[in-house]
């Protein structure tokens, strides 16, 4: 039964121990133990390979935000009287068998009397190729810089959209594009200022402990046993009616933020209390550092990451936020161009029923959503990097 | 325990009250009162309004008092079980409030229900599978709910069911069945209605709670205890449901406290658009008409239920978790 | 017409009162069970003796009509589209007595109103001259029930009418100077009842109830006071107490709150048809309430058997959709306002220099003729609005053409002569004219959202405004804010709908065309001013208000029709000439959707509040359906 095995191969060397020589590291082995904790999240984070691509779309869209006024095809407010809830036009290569390139076929227009409905068909013979680099509308570059140059236009005379237009005629491709712009950066606005607020309440609650840690349990569970809506009209309907457009967005990204910070603050509290035990802690107050010292420089480091992640993940409920806000009438509102604000405007059985490209704008909501979602999972698996 | 649990009810009475302030505050934020809407509200239909009548009934309705005082016959009322007048309703809140807080309460828990029962499989598989692509997808299907705005599903679900299933559009159950007494037709009629604000509410629930379960379960698995199991020969089954998912079940517990507030703020959009008979409609309505009895005595409820849910859930948690119930964190 | 009044009356009451004893009354078929048992008495005896005849086309009693109300307030709809008035308008705004029997005036400020004898409220008591007598002197002029006093529209001049009892049958008001508008009153569509059913609210009143039992009401209804009970109960605008008789064609069964309320047919309605059955054809009305913004999705699916409200223009093609598979057809009406959409510049705002721009005919002339109007009909309306001035449409006797076209072309040439006449050459850097102080010349107008087209309607607007040089700059605002904000000057401008009724005569009030209501957005202080008599706000310091001042006073001593027409004339003309406000488009067609059983509806008509009642000038009592069942309702 017990036969003899062939003896286990085993890593122990026979050599002598030489207790001052160095082990030599190949490069690889060499890389990694030097490298910083930023590095390593990065390393781990590269092979989520779904977290990688939601990155780099994100990254896209916020540089798109960048160059919005290039990229649309047409001006934020150009309008289009003739061409009133058309239909998007389908890109082509060929025509007839031959190779064109890049067109589509115009519109034949119809007003439909009986149905009172807009009836375009698209024109077999007239084709538009679509122009690239080329000078169209007129624009002002962040609304300073006057400039007239885009990556597509239509031909001259001709149309081009892609994603249809509204009931003024306005593209709205080109209407996304420019609502990208603000709704992406109010979730980056209104996160910084809930990320703030949450580190430091958190931060103080979790250190200093007893009535100060005991009050802001408190508050953070009154504010969050409240429904955010009546705070949500509340805080809208307190806005001054006296500021501009430009005033009530950053009113809104506010309330927004404010709203969102308890979450966060309750993380980094149960955090502090943990790490506040811990030996390096100590040895740190052991040491003379003041308390800020402490909590920035030692405390707040080891679980940053975490922090990041959990912040990634709230940008999307910012974005979604702005878009129930707009549904209540209470958020942004035209001539501001967001996609909480296109959004508003399909809201209605004319749209689900009859024309339903108008409901196209759904799409980059739900991309960033997502992405911001995977890539927040990527980073919070890859914040432990030692795991 | 005894000591933990006097400490957390007494302290609920401070809170209470600091929430019924917010309340008030909240409901008179706007300017104006419900006098002012309602008279813009006469006045856009072309009827003059007499600014003497004006006065006479802010007195009826005591619109006249300083807000400070406005604000202690409100809580004053409340203790004594008096909700108050809903001006817009002409009724007592009891009598608005009243059925439509049992729909609400059928929504709600029809809706929590669903959400655990997609969420629970998939979190844990997606836990047991990471990174694999039956991971993402699963994910991914949890996230549509989550990313696609609320209203507009709601109305678009709402349309094809019409054109598809030929559902009535909107409410709870078919127009003639509304006063009439409960039959299996109008059981029927209600399911039909039912399942379009549960999955539109339901599925925004679900991809949180995918992730946390499945961040939760992962946190566990990765644990000394679960490496032993598995070479001690515990069958892979008994290792994940055994231990890990009770210990990652507890945020959830933690949580129910705070459900209840989401819940009835996530499902008052799609309530508006599906024109459901809840709550939801109702306090929007009368957050803007501000109706102060109405809005203000019905959050007071939802809050005063929510600190007894947290309180409860807390308590529930204490007794499960010695860590707790001993208090965690020393003083400085 | 009103001149031709008493002789016309007494020949009404002649042909009433020789037709009711001719009539043979076919016995409601819906009422025939209750009758037998005893629960009610015969249709001759529930009908009045003289009861109104409709003269139309007679159709048959049944069927339950299904509408669809915003919430549960709109009950109050019901009251308003039963249109069961004193005095009524006909569908061509002819002023007729209805549920009087006829009425006597004298020098047009004594009126002796004739009740019809045997006319019952709902609830089978009868209907007499003590419920004017209730009203008047126990709920208008009690200190605690009205402690303003009695409605102002009764007051001529702050003087209150004299109220006499003559007998159970007749009632005498008179003023001392003309009050010509009092009959136009008890025909609005939202009415100043004059009269109470005195039966059933004397329980609540304390001069009449008993003490002990009037408190132990007072206290289960959680009220303050007796009067507040009683105010609470009397409402019957309002139309939220089933316990309230009324004299409607159908009363309220449901108690609220509700989300389906349901109206049953008066069994003690005044009128019946030629051949003797007691109006209202149709048993029942059943309203259920659907969020406004989902009620053009069910009719759509043919859940509404007579819908206009929250019904809007561009539902049209969506419920074009859905006809033929759910029984239902789409008719176009016209609505009748003076504008669909008018600007309203701000005379009293506070800020000087807009001040007097504003009150610069010059400056608002400019403004009109920048607008293409052609262009916003064409985009929202499809072309099939009537572009000109806020004034009379073409359907009035008053209109005239000159006036809806006054300064309403498409100029923007035009307009910047103008401009430049009033020495706003300069210019800043985005090309925008500026005002003398430097600020740059930038409208800000407020809206309420009131009419959904608004915020499109504005966009155009800014980029014709644009060509001439002005920025115009939309500012959304909760509706009560924008009131307060128009109230206390710091408007400058909005914008909402044109005036009320554009299809008036010259027997109808023209006092909305002078500064008399604080509720006009173009000059709120002077109507304060004439409100309050003096007690707030500010006196009208520019000729053109003074002047149309003076034509409304004189409009109500005028004594005949022809100078009463020319004042409406001069006052039209005025209007158009100084383009007080701004009018768009006006007869914007209003999707009506009527089911196919539904018959007497009529194929064209005018959707308009007052006067109209929406659909109670077509007398809905007379709306009958086919005798099949409705279309089936979706599973």
């Amino acid at each position: 039964m017990n036969e003899q095995r062939a003896p286990l191969a085993h890593f122990v060397s026979d050599e002598p121990f030489e207790p001052n020589r160095v082990e030599p590291m190949s490069a690889a082995q060499e890389r990694y133990y030097r490298a910083s904790q930023w590095r390593m999240m990065w390393w781990k984070l590269r092979r989520h390979r779904v977290a990688v691509v939601s990155g780099a779309i994100l990254a896209l869209l916020y540089l798109s935000t960048l160059v919005s006024e290039i990229l649309a095809p047409y001006g934020a407010h150009s309008r289009h009287t003739d061409f009133i809830f058309a239909p998007p036009q389908q890109v082509h290569l060929f025509d007839q068998g031959r190779f064109v390139g890049p067109f589509v076929y115009g519109f034949d227009y119809r007003l439909d009397m009986d149905n009172l409905k807009r009836v375009y068909t698209p024109n077999p013979k007239l084709v538009q190729p679509i122009r690239f680099l080329c000078l169209g509308d007129a624009y002002d570059f962040w609304g300073l810089i006057p400039g007239r140059f885009h990556l597509v236009c239509p031909t001259e005379n001709g149309t081009l959209f892609l994603l249809g237009t509204d009931r003024l005629g306005r593209d709205m491709l080109s209407r996304v594009i420019y609502g990208t712009r603000i709704s992406l950066t109010i979730g980056l606005i209104g996160i910084s200022i809930s990320f703030t607020l949450g580190i430091v309440i958190g931060g103080l609650a979790g250190y200093y402990g007893g009535w100060v840690d005991a009050i802001t349990q408190r508050v953070i569970e009154i504010i969050r046993s409240f429904p955010e809506l009546p705070l949500w009209m509340a805080l809208s309907a307190a806005l001054p009616v006296t500021w501009s457009p430009l005033w009530v967005y950053f009113g809104i990204t506010l309330i927004l933020g404010l709203l969102d910070w308890t979450g966060l603050a309750r993380a980094v509290r149960s955090k502090f209390l943990a790490l506040r035990e811990e030996d390096f802690a100590t040895a740190a107050v052991l040491m003379g550092a003041s308390t800020r010292r402490v909590i920035f420089r030692h405390l707040l480091p080891s679980f940053l990451s975490h922090l990041i992640a959990s912040a990634t993940v709230s940008i999307p409920s910012m974005i979604l936020g702005e878009t129930a806000l707009s549904f209540l009438g209470l958020g942004l509102r035209s001539p501001i161009t967001s996609w909480g604000v296109l959004l508003n405007e399909a809201q209605n059985i004319n749209v689900v029923a009859l024309y339903p490209w108008l409901m196209l704008p759904v799409i980059p909501v739900f991309t960033v959503v997502l992405a911001f979602n995977f890539f927040g999972d990527g980073l919070r698996d890859a914040a432990d990097p030692y795991r | 325990m005894f000591g933990y649990t006097v400490h957390r009810l007494l302290v609920m009475i401070p809170t209470l009250l600091a929430i019924s302030l917010i309340v008030f505050i909240i409901i008179q934020l706007p300017p104006g009162d419900y006098l002012s809407t309602y008279m813009a509200e006469l006045q856009a239909q072309g009827e003059a309004v007499n600014p003497q009548k004006l006065a006479y009934l802010r007195e009826m309705y005591g619109l006249d008092r300083p807000a400070w005082q406005q604000y202690l016959y409100w809580v004053w009322g409340l203790l004594h079980g008096d909700m108050g007048y809903s001006f817009a309703y002409n009724l007592p809140v009891t009598q608005v409030v009243g059925d439509r807080l049992w729909l609400t309460f059928i929504v709600s828990v029809t809706c929590i229900l669903f959400t655990w029962v997609v969420a629970f499989p998939i979190g844990i598989y997606s836990a047991t599978h990471q990174y694999s692509w039956s991971d993402y997808g699963l994910t991914f299907l949890g996230f549509v709910g989550l990313a696609t705005p609320n209203f507009l599903l709601a109305l678009v679900m709402l349309y094809l069911a019409n054109t598809w299933l030929g559902i009535s559009i909107g409410g709870l159950m078919d127009d003639r069945f509304i006063d009439a007494p409960w039959s299996l037709a109008k059981f029927w009629s209600v399911l039909a209605h039912l399942w379009i604000p549960v999955i539109v509410i339901g599925t925004s629930g679900t991809a949180g709670m995918i992730r946390r379960l499945r961040a939760n379960l992962l946190d566990e698995l990765q644990k000394q205890y679960v490496v032993t199991a598995r070479a001690k020969g515990l069958s892979p089954f008994r290792t994940l449901m055994k231990y890990p998912l009770r210990m990652s079940l507890n945020p959830f517990i933690a949580d129910i406290g705070t459900l209840l507030p989401h819940v009835i703020s996530g499902s008052a959009i799609v309530s508006v658009v599906l024109s459901l008979p809840t709550t939801g409609p109702m306090l929007l309505d009368a957050l803007r008409a501000q109706d102060m009895y109405l809005a203000g005595s019905f959050l007071m409820c939802m809050a005063l239920l929510t600190v007894l849910g947290v309180f409860l859930s807390d308590l529930a948690l204490a007794a499960l978790d010695p860590r707790i119930r001993l208090g965690a964190g020393s003083a400085k | 017409m009103i001149r031709a009044l008493p002789v016309m009356l007494a020949l009404a009451a002649l042909l009433v009162g020789g037709q009711a004893q001719a009539l043979n009354y076919i016995e409601t078929p819906a009422l025939a069970d209750d009758v037998a048992a005893g629960r009610l008495p015969p249709i001759a005896e529930r009908v009045p003796a003289e009861p109104a005849i409709e003269t139309g086309r007679p159709g048959q009693p049944g069927g339950e009509l299904r509408v669809l109300i915003g919430s549960a307030r709109d009950t109050r709809l019901l009251a308003i589209i039963g249109y069961a008035r004193l005095m009524a308008y006909t569908p061509s705004y002819d002023l007729v007595p209805d549920m009087l029997a006829g009425v006597d005036q004298k020098e047009q400020r004594i009126y002796t109103l004739h009740l019809r004898p045997g006319h019952r409220w709902s609830d089978g008591e009868p209907f007499t001259a003590e419920d004017f007598r209730y009203w008047w002197e126990d709920v208008a002029n009690n200190e605690m029930l009205s402690p303003t006093g009695p409605p102002v529209a009764l007051l001529r001049e702050g003087e209150k009418p004299k109220v006499e009892v003559l007998d159970p049958l007749t009632v005498r008001y008179s003023w001392s100077a003309p009050m010509p508008t009092f009959l136009a009153l008890l025909a609005n569509a939202s009415p100043i009842t004059i009269y109470r059913p005195a039966h059933y609210l004397k329980q609540f009143h304390a001069k009449y109830a008993d003490k002990a039992k009037l408190a132990a009401l007072v206290a289960d209804a959680h009220a303050r006071n007796w009067a507040q009970l009683h105010n609470r109960m009397d409402n019957p605008v309002r139309n939220d107490n089933p316990d309230l008789p009324t004299l409607d064609p159908w009363v309220l069964k449901t108690k609220p709150p509700s989300e389906r309320f349901v109206f049953e047919r008066n069994p003690f309605y005044y009128r019946v048809d030629r051949e003797g059955r007691q109006l209202p054809y149709i048993d029942r009305i059943n309203a259920a309430v659907a969020d406004s913004k989902i009620i053009p999705v069910k009719v759509g699916a043919g859940e509404a058997d007579l819908q206009s409200r929250y019904l809007r223009f561009d539902n049209y093609t969506f419920l074009k959709a859905g006809e033929a598979r759910n029984g239902y057809r789409v008719r176009l009406w016209k609505t009748g306002y003076g504008s669909q959409l008018a600007l309203y510049p701000n005379l009293n705002v506070n800020d000087p220099v807009w001040r007097s721009l504003l009150r610069d005919v010059r400056f608002r002339r400019a403004l009109s003729l920048a607008i293409d109007r052609h262009e916003i009909n064409n985009v929202v309306y499809y072309g099939l609005a009537h572009e000109g001035q806020d004034t009379m449409l073409p359907g009035s006797p008053l209109y005239d053409e000159h006036n809806s076209t006054a300064w309403a072309a498409y100029d923007p040439a035009g307009a910047r002569r103008l401009l430049d006449e009033l020495g706003l050459t300069k210019r800043n850097g985005e090309g925008i004219r500026l005002l003398p102080d430097g600020r740059p010349l930038q409208i800000v107008v407020e809206t309420a959202g009131t009419v959904a087209e608004e915020g499109d309607v504005l966009e155009l607007i800014r980029d014709n405004w644009r060509e001439v040089g002005i920025k115009l700059f939309a500012k959304p605002l909760q509706i009560e804010l924008m009131h307060n904000r128009i109230f206390g000057g710091e408007t400058m401008m909005s914008i909402d709908r044109g005036l009320e009724n554009g299809l008036a005569n010259a027997e109808m009030s023209p006092a909305v065309l002078a500064p008399t209501l604080q509720a006009s957005w173009q000059w709120p202080r002077w109507g304060q001013y004439f409100e309050t008599h003096g007690m707030s706000g500010e006196a009208p310091d520019m000729p053109m208000a003074t002047e149309l001042m003076n034509l409304a006073r004189d409009w109500m001593n005028a004594s005949d029709f022809e100078a009463r027409q020319s004042i409406w004339k001069r006052m039209l003309a005025i209007r158009a000439d100084r383009v007080l406000t701004i009018g768009l488009v006006a007869e914007v067609p209003q999707p009506v959707v009527v089911s196919d059983q539904l018959r007497n509806v009529p194929e064209q008509g005018i959707y308009n509040f007052d006067p109209g009642a929406f659909f109670g000038v077509y007398k809905p009592d007379r709306f009958w359906f086919v005798p099949e069942a409705p279309a089936d309702q979706p599973s």
